[in-house]
């Protein structure tokens, strides 16, 4: 089954090589796309040296642009299967190929990794999320699960594999500003299966969250601005 | 209530005022016509803009108009009923140009994916001809030939 994995990357020069090379080690027959969000370092060269293939947005367009970018590209080219991480080591590749698993093994069409998931928590002790991550995440987990009929523990994961029927939707639907907690909405909506699998997660290897309270509080109000709207969206069938 | 008593009745414009706004209306009129002749606005956007202004010169030529509206709308006042109108418009304006500027802005989000799809492809492409160093050079004497 062709493969991709794709690594949203802005200004990551420092962890993303080796996040590669982890990618290579536990995955390596898929292929890699590194897609550059209009770097202003070296991400892309460091990308190229590490082997991977490299996309680059010509300006910052924002994580929702960039992971759309992703899909579009696994789309076209015709690949069965996709997977992204994020580019600063937070996400241990072997946990990526697991999720792949789940997808080629046609179980769900859309699979996030959670770091809250009782498994995962209970697994290990590695991620220990700030105070306002935590309430973040508590809020939309409750909305969100509200607005899905569906339990989700971790909303924003960056952590996704996903089959054909994902890519086609992605590609066409996805939210340039709050891209992973819309994208669940709208992939459940469209009657998707997704799934959540617990996985470890460690913390970043180097950088600090942008989250500050009032960006968090900002944050929480847009994103339930953005639930709600997202109720009210059109469903379609899809068709691939 | 007996400031306005005057103006409640019917409104009164001088002669002077209503040339001066039939002026000022004609001139935003030739203004926009100016701003298409030079490519500065698009003929789609303008439409708009030359509706508010024909609106601006039957305001000039025939006051009696914003009475008719006023009683329409059930306002006593016609400066009220005018200054409502013109917030509403500019609200439902403000409004037109944010929807325009998030279909520009998912167009302009498109546009660059789609290049950069292409570079990674071409990119692939010159990998995959030959050995890497050789794909390197045509990729580089590309590069050269599209900048110079």
């Amino acid at each position: 089954m062709r493969t991709l994995v794709f690594i949203p990357a802005w200004n990551e020069e420092a962890a993303l090589g080796g996040v590669i090379a982890d990618v290579r080690k536990a995955i390596p027959e898929a292929d890699l796309l590194v897609v550059d969000d209009g770097s202003t370092d070296a991400t892309a060269e460091r990308a190229r040296e590490a082997g991977a293939l490299v996309a680059s947005l010509p300006f910052n367009q924002g994580l929702g642009a960039a992971l759309q970018t992703g899909y579009l590209y696994a789309l076209r080219n015709g690949y069965e299967a996709c997977a992204h991480l994020d580019a600063d080591g937070q996400h241990p590749a072997e946990e990526v190929a697991r999720l792949l698993a789940e997808v080629t093994a046609d179980r769900a069409d859309l699979v996030i990794g959670s770091r809250y998931h009782a498994g995962a928590v209970a697994a290990t002790g590695d991620y220990r999320p700030t105070f306002s991550r935590r309430i973040g995440t508590s809020v939309f987990r409750f909305f969100l699960t509200l607005a899905t009929r569906q339990r989700f523990t971790d909303t924003t994961s960056g952590m996704r594999a996903a089959n054909r029927r994902v890519m086609s939707l992605f590609s066409r639907h996805y939210s340039p500003d709050f891209a992973e907690i819309e994208s669940l909405q709208l992939a459940v909506r469209q009657g998707l299966r997704v799934e959540e699998l617990p996985v470890r997660m460690l913390e970043r290897a180097g950088g600090s969250s942008f989250l500050t309270p009032l960006r968090s509080a900002f944050f929480i109000f847009k994103g339930l601005v953005v639930l709600l709207v997202g109720q009210f969206r059109p469903r379609h069938v899809e068709t691939e | 209530m007996l400031p306005f008593a005057a103006e409640t009745g019917q409104v009164h414009l001088t002669s002077q005022t209503r040339i001066v706004a039939a002026v000022l209306a004609l001139f935003f009129m030739l203004m926009i016509l100016e701003l298409i002749r030079r490519d500065r606005l698009q003929e789609r956007y303008s439409v708009i803009w030359f509706v508010a202004g024909l609106g601006m010169l039957a305001g000039a030529a025939f006051p009696g108009l914003l009475e008719v509206v006023a009683n329409l709308m059930g306002v006593r006042n016609t400066n009220v009923a005018l200054f409502s109108i013109v917030l509403l418009l500019l609200l439902g304006l403000a409004l037109n140009f944010s929807v325009i500027m998030s279909r520009q802005a998912a167009q302009i989000t498109r546009l660059a994916q789609e290049r950069a799809i292409e570079k990674a492809l071409a990119e692939k492409r010159a990998g995959a001809n030959g050995n890497g160093a050789s794909g390197e050079k045509r990729l580089e004497s590309e590069k050269e030939r599209l900048e110079g």
